[in-house]
């Protein structure tokens, strides 16, 4: 063994080492960015709302009327008037029927809409007012004739610039008597909360409430 | 030959706490996504109590003091301002009115300036506090005219924030209160039930 090859033997042995630096580097940048539109997302994404009142017995169903700038959205309930129609007389039903056509009919043209959902709000119409009136009451009748705990009232929610299409409503149910008997709420809206129209059929029935009285932060 | 401190352990915990931190994030933005929030509305109730009025406008509010407004748009209309339905001065805290048969008084507002910020209702013995504080529950309740309007499409910006910070503090002291959205093109107004049906003024509360 010639004197090169020994002492090579006995060189320290050259590691590779690979600095970490650019992935690091690259690998906090990602991280950051994605935290970044996480919490960006969480600002901007709307957060979905759905109406509902405090009542004790909980056969009370809400017909939520939402008002914004270009119109309103009226989501109508219809997921207990097929109960309600099992104890109706055959007139009643009839009578019942018509409203549930309608009133799902409004619903597939809400759920079939294709973009954001306020754009689908549509200028109060003094007769479609007087309809969803007179249907409100009926329905309300008809439970009260059967005998059957179930009440529909009005919730209004109000966006920013929203008051005008409610003052409208407001300004025909005082001269309509299908709205005596009516009972009615409403509450202003942030501009980032949208309808859920899914459950916009339920009743407050459902778990999951959330007190918005007095404090913007309800929604949390 | 540097002597380099391996970061190999360092970055192995760093990219995993993070990785699954991420996954979290993930996970509830999804499920945030989903979620819908149930707000209970308070609904409006038939009472005997009587209404003290105020309103809410860019993040201000104020009490409307009625004997002296009244006063002064009584004083007017003995000038002619009711047949006229021109729009007076009411010489009270940069309030304009207008009288009509309709609306009975309506309120236009010029400035706000004088009002107090809503940010104030939580400060102690300031005026806006000592108007809230002063309603008798028993008694009165409070009626808001709420401004809807915001340039910006920001409810920070119209009576909206200001009207439920009021709220809220009436509500720790056993205040009802009731609201209606106003604007411009239907601003507040006072008039008596006799007077038009539209002249209701109700609480707003939950429960019976």
């Amino acid at each position: 063994m010639n004197r090169a090859v020994r002492h090579a033997r006995y060189l320290p042995v050259q590691k590779l080492e690979i600095s970490l630096f650019p992935f690091l580097s690259i690998f906090l940048c990602v991280m950051g960015v994605l935290s970044f539109i996480n919490v960006l997302n969480s600002f901007s994404t709307p957060q979905k709302i759905e109406m509902s009142a405090q009542i004790e017995q909980g056969y009370k169903v809400a017909y939520q009327v939402f008002n914004l700038p270009d119109g309103i959205i009226s989501v109508p309930p219809t997921k207990y008037l097929n109960d309600l129609k099992k104890v109706l007389d055959d007139d009643g039903k009839a009578t019942l029927d018509d409203i549930i056509y309608k009133r799902k009919q409004m619903m597939s043209s809400l759920q079939a809409h294709v973009g954001p959902i306020k754009q689908a709000a549509i200028e109060p119409d003094i007769d479609d007012i007087l309809e969803m009136l007179h249907n409100i009451r009926m329905v309300n009748e008809l439970a009260l004739k059967a005998n059957y705990l179930y009440e529909e009232f009005l919730l209004f929610g109000i966006y920013p610039n929203g008051g005008q299409a409610y003052q409208k409503i407001r300004d025909v149910m005082t001269f309509t008597q299908d709205s005596a008997s009516i009972t009615v709420g409403l509450e202003p809206l942030d501009s980032n909360w949208t309808l859920n129209l899914k459950s916009g059929q339920n009743t407050n029935k459902s778990s999951n409430h959330i007190s918005n009285q007095g404090t913007a932060q309800g929604k949390q | 030959m540097k002597d380099l401190i391996s970061l190999d352990s360092l970055t192995d915990i760093v990219s995993n706490s993070v990785g699954i931190l991420i996954i979290f994030a993930v996970i509830n933005l999804i499920h945030d996504n989903n979620k819908t929030y149930q707000l209970e509305i308070p609904l409006e109730h038939p009472t005997n109590l009587a209404p003290v009025f105020f309103i809410c406008k860019n993040e201000r509010i104020l009490k409307m003091d009625t004997a002296t407004l009244f006063s002064n748009a009584a004083l007017q209309a003995t000038r002619g301002a009711a047949k006229s339905k021109q729009i007076f001065p009411l010489d009270f805290k940069g309030l304009f009115g207008k009288i009509d048969k309709e609306n009975g008084i309506s309120f236009y507002v010029n400035d706000t300036s004088e009002w107090q910020p809503f940010q104030n209702i939580e400060k102690r013995n300031s005026a806006i506090q000592n108007a809230l504080s002063s309603i008798d529950p028993k008694k009165e309740f409070a009626y808001f005219f709420v401004y809807d309007s915001s340039t910006d499409d920001n409810a920070n910006a119209s009576g909206f924030e200001s009207f439920r910070k009021a709220r809220e503090y009436l509500k720790m002291h056993f205040v009802k209160s009731g609201w209606q959205p106003v604007n411009d093109e239907a601003p507040a107004h006072i008039c008596d039930l006799s007077f038009s049906p539209r002249c209701v003024y109700l609480p707003s509360y939950l429960g019976q």
